[in-house]
Protein backbone atom coordinates (compact mmCIF):
# COMPACT_ATOMS: atom_id res chain seq x y z
CA UNK A 1 0.00 0.00 0.00
CA UNK A 2 1.08 3.55 -1.01
CA UNK A 3 1.72 6.26 1.74
CA UNK A 4 2.04 9.88 1.10
CA UNK A 5 4.31 11.74 3.64
CA UNK A 6 3.69 15.41 4.31
CA UNK A 7 6.57 16.83 6.29
CA UNK A 8 8.54 20.13 5.71
CA UNK A 9 11.74 19.04 7.94
CA UNK A 10 13.61 17.32 6.42
CA UNK A 11 15.66 15.01 9.04
CA UNK A 12 12.05 14.50 10.25
CA UNK A 13 10.66 13.17 7.23
CA UNK A 14 13.76 10.64 6.10
CA UNK A 15 13.08 9.08 9.17
CA UNK A 16 9.44 8.56 8.54
CA UNK A 17 10.30 7.08 5.03
CA UNK A 18 12.70 4.92 6.29
CA UNK A 19 10.59 3.53 8.81
CA UNK A 20 7.42 3.30 6.89
CA UNK A 21 9.80 1.74 3.62
CA UNK A 22 10.99 -0.77 6.63
CA UNK A 23 6.94 -2.01 7.84
CA UNK A 24 6.98 -3.13 4.08
CA UNK A 25 4.48 0.48 2.43
CA UNK A 26 5.43 2.24 -0.37
CA UNK A 27 6.20 5.73 0.15
CA UNK A 28 5.51 8.88 -1.84
CA UNK A 29 7.12 12.08 -0.14
CA UNK A 30 6.55 15.44 -0.20
CA UNK A 31 8.12 18.93 1.61
CA UNK A 32 5.52 20.79 1.81
CA UNK A 33 1.44 21.25 2.01
CA UNK A 34 1.16 22.22 -1.90
CA UNK A 35 2.81 19.45 -2.91
CA UNK A 36 1.04 16.80 -0.62
CA UNK A 37 -2.57 18.46 -1.79
CA UNK A 38 -1.58 18.09 -5.48
CA UNK A 39 -0.62 14.43 -4.92
CA UNK A 40 -3.58 13.90 -2.76
CA UNK A 41 -5.88 15.43 -5.23
CA UNK A 42 -5.34 13.65 -8.61
CA UNK A 43 -6.70 10.34 -9.41
CA UNK A 44 -4.96 7.08 -8.51
CA UNK A 45 -3.22 8.91 -5.17
CA UNK A 46 -2.29 6.98 -2.29
CA UNK A 47 -5.10 5.84 0.25
CA UNK A 48 -2.66 6.48 3.11
CA UNK A 49 -1.38 9.55 4.58
CA UNK A 50 0.59 11.15 7.00
CA UNK A 51 0.52 14.65 7.71
CA UNK A 52 2.31 17.67 9.74
CA UNK A 53 0.27 19.88 11.02
CA UNK A 54 2.34 22.93 10.60
CA UNK A 55 3.76 23.63 6.83
CA UNK A 56 4.24 26.46 4.89
CA UNK A 57 1.78 27.06 2.53
CA UNK A 58 -0.58 24.76 3.24
CA UNK A 59 -0.97 23.46 6.72
CA UNK A 60 -2.09 19.71 7.12
CA UNK A 61 -5.44 21.01 8.65
CA UNK A 62 -6.72 22.86 5.73
CA UNK A 63 -5.51 19.70 3.25
CA UNK A 64 -7.95 17.70 5.47
CA UNK A 65 -10.45 19.86 4.81
CA UNK A 66 -9.83 20.15 1.20
CA UNK A 67 -9.28 16.29 0.62
CA UNK A 68 -12.56 15.72 2.66
CA UNK A 69 -14.22 18.03 -0.22
CA UNK A 70 -13.23 15.27 -2.60
CA UNK A 71 -15.73 12.67 -3.03
CA UNK A 72 -13.99 9.28 -3.59
CA UNK A 73 -15.09 6.27 -3.25
CA UNK A 74 -12.61 5.40 -1.38
CA UNK A 75 -11.10 8.53 1.26
CA UNK A 76 -7.74 8.12 2.17
CA UNK A 77 -6.86 7.58 5.94
CA UNK A 78 -5.09 10.83 6.99
CA UNK A 79 -2.91 10.71 10.32
CA UNK A 80 -1.88 14.29 11.38
CA UNK A 81 1.63 14.28 12.86
CA UNK A 82 2.66 17.30 14.77
CA UNK A 83 4.41 18.76 18.30
CA UNK A 84 1.33 20.31 18.90
CA UNK A 85 -0.06 19.11 22.14
CA UNK A 86 -3.53 19.44 23.82
CA UNK A 87 -7.00 18.19 23.46
CA UNK A 88 -8.25 21.05 21.40
CA UNK A 89 -5.39 20.27 19.22
CA UNK A 90 -6.69 16.61 18.58
CA UNK A 91 -10.39 17.82 18.52
CA UNK A 92 -9.15 20.76 15.72
CA UNK A 93 -7.51 17.90 13.70
CA UNK A 94 -9.91 15.29 13.80
CA UNK A 95 -12.84 18.09 13.04
CA UNK A 96 -10.86 19.14 9.94
CA UNK A 97 -10.89 15.53 8.82
CA UNK A 98 -8.12 13.75 10.34
CA UNK A 99 -8.61 10.24 11.14
CA UNK A 100 -5.54 9.87 13.59
CA UNK A 101 -3.49 12.26 15.50
CA UNK A 102 -0.27 11.67 16.91
CA UNK A 103 2.57 13.56 18.85
CA UNK A 104 6.22 14.28 18.45
CA UNK A 105 8.12 13.09 19.73
CA UNK A 106 6.26 10.24 18.54
CA UNK A 107 7.31 6.47 19.25
CA UNK A 108 8.27 4.34 16.34
CA UNK A 109 6.03 1.32 17.26
CA UNK A 110 2.88 3.49 18.16
CA UNK A 111 3.35 5.09 14.44
CA UNK A 112 3.72 1.42 13.50
CA UNK A 113 0.35 0.32 14.95
CA UNK A 114 -1.83 3.60 14.08
CA UNK A 115 -0.29 2.98 10.12
CA UNK A 116 -1.69 -0.44 10.35
CA UNK A 117 -5.20 0.25 11.70
CA UNK A 118 -4.88 3.27 8.82
CA UNK A 119 -4.20 0.21 6.17
CA UNK A 120 -6.69 -2.13 7.65
CA UNK A 121 -9.40 0.35 7.20
CA UNK A 122 -8.82 1.28 4.00
CA UNK A 123 -8.45 -2.41 2.91
CA UNK A 124 -11.98 -2.57 4.46
CA UNK A 125 -12.92 -0.35 1.91
CA UNK A 126 -11.72 -1.35 -0.96
CA UNK A 127 -13.37 -5.06 -0.56
CA UNK A 128 -16.63 -3.00 0.36
CA UNK A 129 -16.56 -0.46 -2.80
CA UNK A 130 -15.58 -3.85 -4.78
CA UNK A 131 -18.81 -5.48 -3.07
CA UNK A 132 -20.62 -2.51 -3.72
CA UNK A 133 -19.95 -2.05 -7.31
CA UNK A 134 -20.78 -5.96 -7.62
CA UNK A 135 -24.00 -5.48 -6.23
CA UNK A 136 -24.34 -2.08 -8.44
CA UNK A 137 -24.12 -4.63 -11.80
CA UNK A 138 -26.52 -6.92 -10.16
CA UNK A 139 -28.99 -4.75 -9.60
CA UNK A 140 -28.65 -3.23 -12.84
CA UNK A 141 -29.55 -6.88 -14.21
CA UNK A 142 -32.41 -6.87 -12.09
CA UNK A 143 -33.72 -3.45 -13.15
CA UNK A 144 -34.02 -4.57 -16.55
CA UNK A 145 -36.75 -7.34 -15.40
CA UNK A 146 -38.60 -4.55 -13.54
CA UNK A 147 -41.75 -2.85 -14.95
CA UNK A 148 -44.94 -4.38 -16.82
CA UNK A 149 -44.07 -6.67 -19.61
CA UNK A 150 -46.62 -6.20 -22.73
CA UNK A 151 -46.78 -9.94 -23.23
CA UNK A 152 -48.89 -11.58 -25.83
CA UNK A 153 -52.07 -13.65 -24.22
CA UNK A 154 -51.61 -16.35 -27.13
CA UNK A 155 -48.01 -17.41 -27.97
CA UNK A 156 -46.55 -15.92 -24.53
CA UNK A 157 -44.09 -13.54 -26.55
CA UNK A 158 -42.66 -10.08 -24.86
CA UNK A 159 -42.61 -7.12 -26.55
CA UNK A 160 -39.23 -5.42 -26.35
CA UNK A 161 -38.14 -1.92 -26.21
CA UNK A 162 -37.68 -1.58 -29.90
CA UNK A 163 -40.83 -2.87 -30.67
CA UNK A 164 -39.91 -6.56 -31.21
CA UNK A 165 -42.20 -9.41 -30.33
CA UNK A 166 -39.24 -12.37 -28.23
CA UNK A 167 -40.00 -15.59 -26.73
CA UNK A 168 -39.67 -15.71 -23.34
CA UNK A 169 -36.33 -17.39 -23.13
CA UNK A 170 -34.69 -15.20 -25.27
CA UNK A 171 -36.07 -12.13 -23.77
CA UNK A 172 -35.76 -13.16 -20.35
CA UNK A 173 -31.95 -14.93 -21.47
CA UNK A 174 -31.05 -11.09 -22.42
CA UNK A 175 -31.54 -9.10 -19.41
CA UNK A 176 -30.47 -11.64 -16.56
CA UNK A 177 -28.15 -14.29 -15.39
CA UNK A 178 -30.42 -17.47 -16.16
CA UNK A 179 -30.83 -19.98 -18.68
CA UNK A 180 -33.16 -22.18 -20.00
CA UNK A 181 -33.61 -26.09 -19.97
CA UNK A 182 -36.17 -27.45 -21.86
CA UNK A 183 -38.61 -30.03 -20.39
CA UNK A 184 -42.58 -30.80 -20.45
CA UNK A 185 -44.85 -30.15 -17.68
CA UNK A 186 -47.21 -32.82 -16.18
CA UNK A 187 -49.99 -30.84 -17.13
CA UNK A 188 -49.24 -29.96 -20.75
CA UNK A 189 -47.78 -33.73 -20.93
CA UNK A 190 -51.33 -34.94 -20.29
CA UNK A 191 -53.42 -32.01 -22.46
CA UNK A 192 -51.05 -31.81 -25.04
CA UNK A 193 -48.05 -34.27 -25.80
CA UNK A 194 -50.53 -37.14 -25.08
CA UNK A 195 -52.81 -36.51 -27.46
CA UNK A 196 -50.15 -35.69 -30.00
CA UNK A 197 -48.44 -38.85 -29.03
CA UNK A 198 -51.49 -40.77 -30.11
CA UNK A 199 -52.50 -39.13 -33.00
CA UNK A 200 -48.66 -39.70 -34.52
CA UNK A 201 -49.08 -43.42 -33.39
CA UNK A 202 -52.44 -43.11 -35.12
CA UNK A 203 -50.77 -41.69 -38.32
CA UNK A 204 -47.50 -43.78 -38.10
CA UNK A 205 -48.11 -47.19 -36.55
CA UNK A 206 -44.67 -48.95 -35.31
CA UNK A 207 -42.57 -45.26 -35.01
CA UNK A 208 -43.96 -44.48 -31.52
CA UNK A 209 -44.46 -47.30 -29.28
CA UNK B 1 25.06 40.78 28.58
CA UNK B 2 26.20 37.11 29.98
CA UNK B 3 23.40 34.75 30.14
CA UNK B 4 23.95 34.42 33.62
CA UNK B 5 22.84 38.15 33.97
CA UNK B 6 20.05 38.19 31.39
CA UNK B 7 18.63 34.96 32.83
CA UNK B 8 18.41 37.38 36.30
CA UNK B 9 16.42 39.72 35.03
CA UNK B 10 13.66 37.40 34.25
CA UNK B 11 10.18 37.63 35.66
CA UNK B 12 8.63 34.87 37.41
CA UNK B 13 6.81 33.92 34.23
CA UNK B 14 9.41 33.17 32.31
CA UNK B 15 11.00 30.22 35.09
CA UNK B 16 11.29 28.05 32.09
CA UNK B 17 14.45 30.12 30.54
CA UNK B 18 15.56 29.70 34.47
CA UNK B 19 15.10 26.13 33.98
CA UNK B 20 16.58 25.68 30.89
CA UNK B 21 19.90 27.59 32.22
CA UNK B 22 20.34 24.83 34.77
CA UNK B 23 19.72 22.13 32.44
CA UNK B 24 21.76 23.01 30.07
CA UNK B 25 25.68 24.05 29.91
CA UNK B 26 26.43 20.24 29.68
CA UNK B 27 29.76 19.03 27.39
CA UNK B 28 29.36 17.45 24.19
CA UNK B 29 27.90 14.27 25.30
CA UNK B 30 24.83 16.06 26.99
CA UNK B 31 24.20 17.77 23.76
CA UNK B 32 22.67 14.55 22.65
CA UNK B 33 20.12 12.41 23.55
CA UNK B 34 21.79 8.61 23.18
CA UNK B 35 18.94 7.29 23.66
CA UNK B 36 16.73 9.10 20.20
CA UNK B 37 20.12 7.69 18.49
CA UNK B 38 19.73 4.61 19.53
CA UNK B 39 16.05 4.19 18.50
CA UNK B 40 17.14 5.22 15.46
CA UNK B 41 20.02 2.44 14.82
CA UNK B 42 17.11 0.60 15.29
CA UNK B 43 15.87 1.80 11.82
CA UNK B 44 18.55 0.68 10.01
CA UNK B 45 18.06 -1.90 7.50
CA UNK B 46 21.05 -4.46 7.05
CA UNK B 47 22.90 -2.92 3.55
CA UNK B 48 21.97 0.33 3.64
CA UNK B 49 24.20 3.22 3.67
CA UNK B 50 24.05 4.82 7.22
CA UNK B 51 21.00 6.23 8.72
CA UNK B 52 22.56 8.21 11.10
CA UNK B 53 25.09 9.42 9.08
CA UNK B 54 22.76 10.51 6.76
CA UNK B 55 20.68 12.50 9.45
CA UNK B 56 23.83 13.89 10.96
CA UNK B 57 24.64 14.99 7.39
CA UNK B 58 20.76 16.77 6.96
CA UNK B 59 20.55 18.08 10.17
CA UNK B 60 23.73 19.88 9.66
CA UNK B 61 22.98 21.09 6.61
CA UNK B 62 19.32 22.36 7.80
CA UNK B 63 19.59 23.64 11.12
CA UNK B 64 22.36 26.39 10.70
CA UNK B 65 19.63 27.91 8.19
CA UNK B 66 17.06 27.67 10.62
CA UNK B 67 19.10 29.10 13.76
CA UNK B 68 19.88 32.13 11.15
CA UNK B 69 16.03 32.40 10.37
CA UNK B 70 15.40 32.69 14.20
CA UNK B 71 17.69 34.85 14.71
CA UNK B 72 16.27 37.27 11.43
CA UNK B 73 12.68 37.38 12.64
CA UNK B 74 13.81 37.82 16.32
CA UNK B 75 15.54 40.91 15.19
CA UNK B 76 12.41 42.20 13.30
CA UNK B 77 10.60 40.92 16.31
CA UNK B 78 8.06 39.26 13.64
CA UNK B 79 6.37 36.30 16.34
CA UNK B 80 4.82 34.41 13.51
CA UNK B 81 8.19 34.02 11.65
CA UNK B 82 9.84 33.28 14.72
CA UNK B 83 7.26 30.57 15.61
CA UNK B 84 7.71 28.86 12.31
CA UNK B 85 11.17 28.73 12.14
CA UNK B 86 11.65 27.55 15.62
CA UNK B 87 9.03 25.03 15.36
CA UNK B 88 11.02 23.25 12.51
CA UNK B 89 14.09 23.52 14.34
CA UNK B 90 12.42 21.92 17.33
CA UNK B 91 11.00 19.27 14.75
CA UNK B 92 14.28 18.18 13.61
CA UNK B 93 16.13 18.96 16.71
CA UNK B 94 13.65 16.63 18.53
CA UNK B 95 13.89 13.57 15.58
CA UNK B 96 17.41 13.75 16.19
CA UNK B 97 17.96 13.85 19.67
CA UNK B 98 18.87 17.02 20.24
CA UNK B 99 16.69 18.04 22.82
CA UNK B 100 18.66 21.06 24.44
CA UNK B 101 18.16 22.47 21.14
CA UNK B 102 14.47 21.45 20.51
CA UNK B 103 13.49 23.15 24.49
CA UNK B 104 14.73 26.22 23.86
CA UNK B 105 12.98 26.45 20.37
CA UNK B 106 9.27 25.12 22.06
CA UNK B 107 9.57 28.73 24.29
CA UNK B 108 10.95 30.89 21.17
CA UNK B 109 7.49 29.57 19.64
CA UNK B 110 5.68 30.56 22.29
CA UNK B 111 3.62 33.53 20.93
CA UNK B 112 4.44 36.15 23.77
CA UNK B 113 8.04 35.05 23.29
CA UNK B 114 8.50 37.96 21.04
CA UNK B 115 7.13 40.37 23.51
CA UNK B 116 10.49 40.57 25.44
CA UNK B 117 13.34 41.54 23.77
CA UNK B 118 15.85 40.67 26.40
CA UNK B 119 14.01 37.16 27.00
CA UNK B 120 14.28 36.19 23.31
CA UNK B 121 18.26 37.40 23.01
CA UNK B 122 18.98 35.00 26.24
CA UNK B 123 17.15 32.54 24.07
CA UNK B 124 19.06 32.68 21.37
CA UNK B 125 22.53 33.17 23.34
CA UNK B 126 21.38 30.11 24.42
CA UNK B 127 20.39 28.30 21.13
CA UNK B 128 23.79 28.98 19.61
CA UNK B 129 25.70 27.58 22.66
CA UNK B 130 23.79 24.52 22.47
CA UNK B 131 23.61 24.19 18.92
CA UNK B 132 27.35 24.21 19.02
CA UNK B 133 27.72 21.76 21.48
CA UNK B 134 25.24 19.47 19.32
CA UNK B 135 27.40 20.34 16.07
CA UNK B 136 30.24 19.17 17.88
CA UNK B 137 29.00 16.00 19.75
CA UNK B 138 27.10 15.10 16.23
CA UNK B 139 30.46 15.33 14.09
CA UNK B 140 32.02 13.10 16.41
CA UNK B 141 29.21 10.66 16.46
CA UNK B 142 29.71 10.50 12.54
CA UNK B 143 33.06 10.89 12.60
CA UNK B 144 32.95 7.35 14.75
CA UNK B 145 30.58 5.89 12.55
CA UNK B 146 32.51 6.73 9.03
CA UNK B 147 36.01 5.37 10.72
Amino acid sequence: MRVLIAEDDAVSRRILETLLLRWGYEVVTTSDGKKAWGVLEEDGAPHLAVLDVMMPDLDGLEICRRVRKLSRTIPPYIILLTAKHGAQEIVNGIEAGADDYLTKPYDHDELRVRVQVGARIVELQIKLAARVAELEVALEHVKQLQGILPICSYCKKIRDDQDYWQTVESYVSARSEAEFSHGICPTCYETTVKAQIAAYRAEQPGILR
Amino acid sequence: MSVEEASINFDPAQSQVQSLLADTGGDAIEATDETVLAALEEVQSEGEPDLIVELIDLYLNDAPQRVEAIRAAAAKLDGALLKHAAHTLKGSSGSIGVLQVAKICKILERPDCVSSAAKVEVLLQLLEREFAGAREALLAERQRRVS
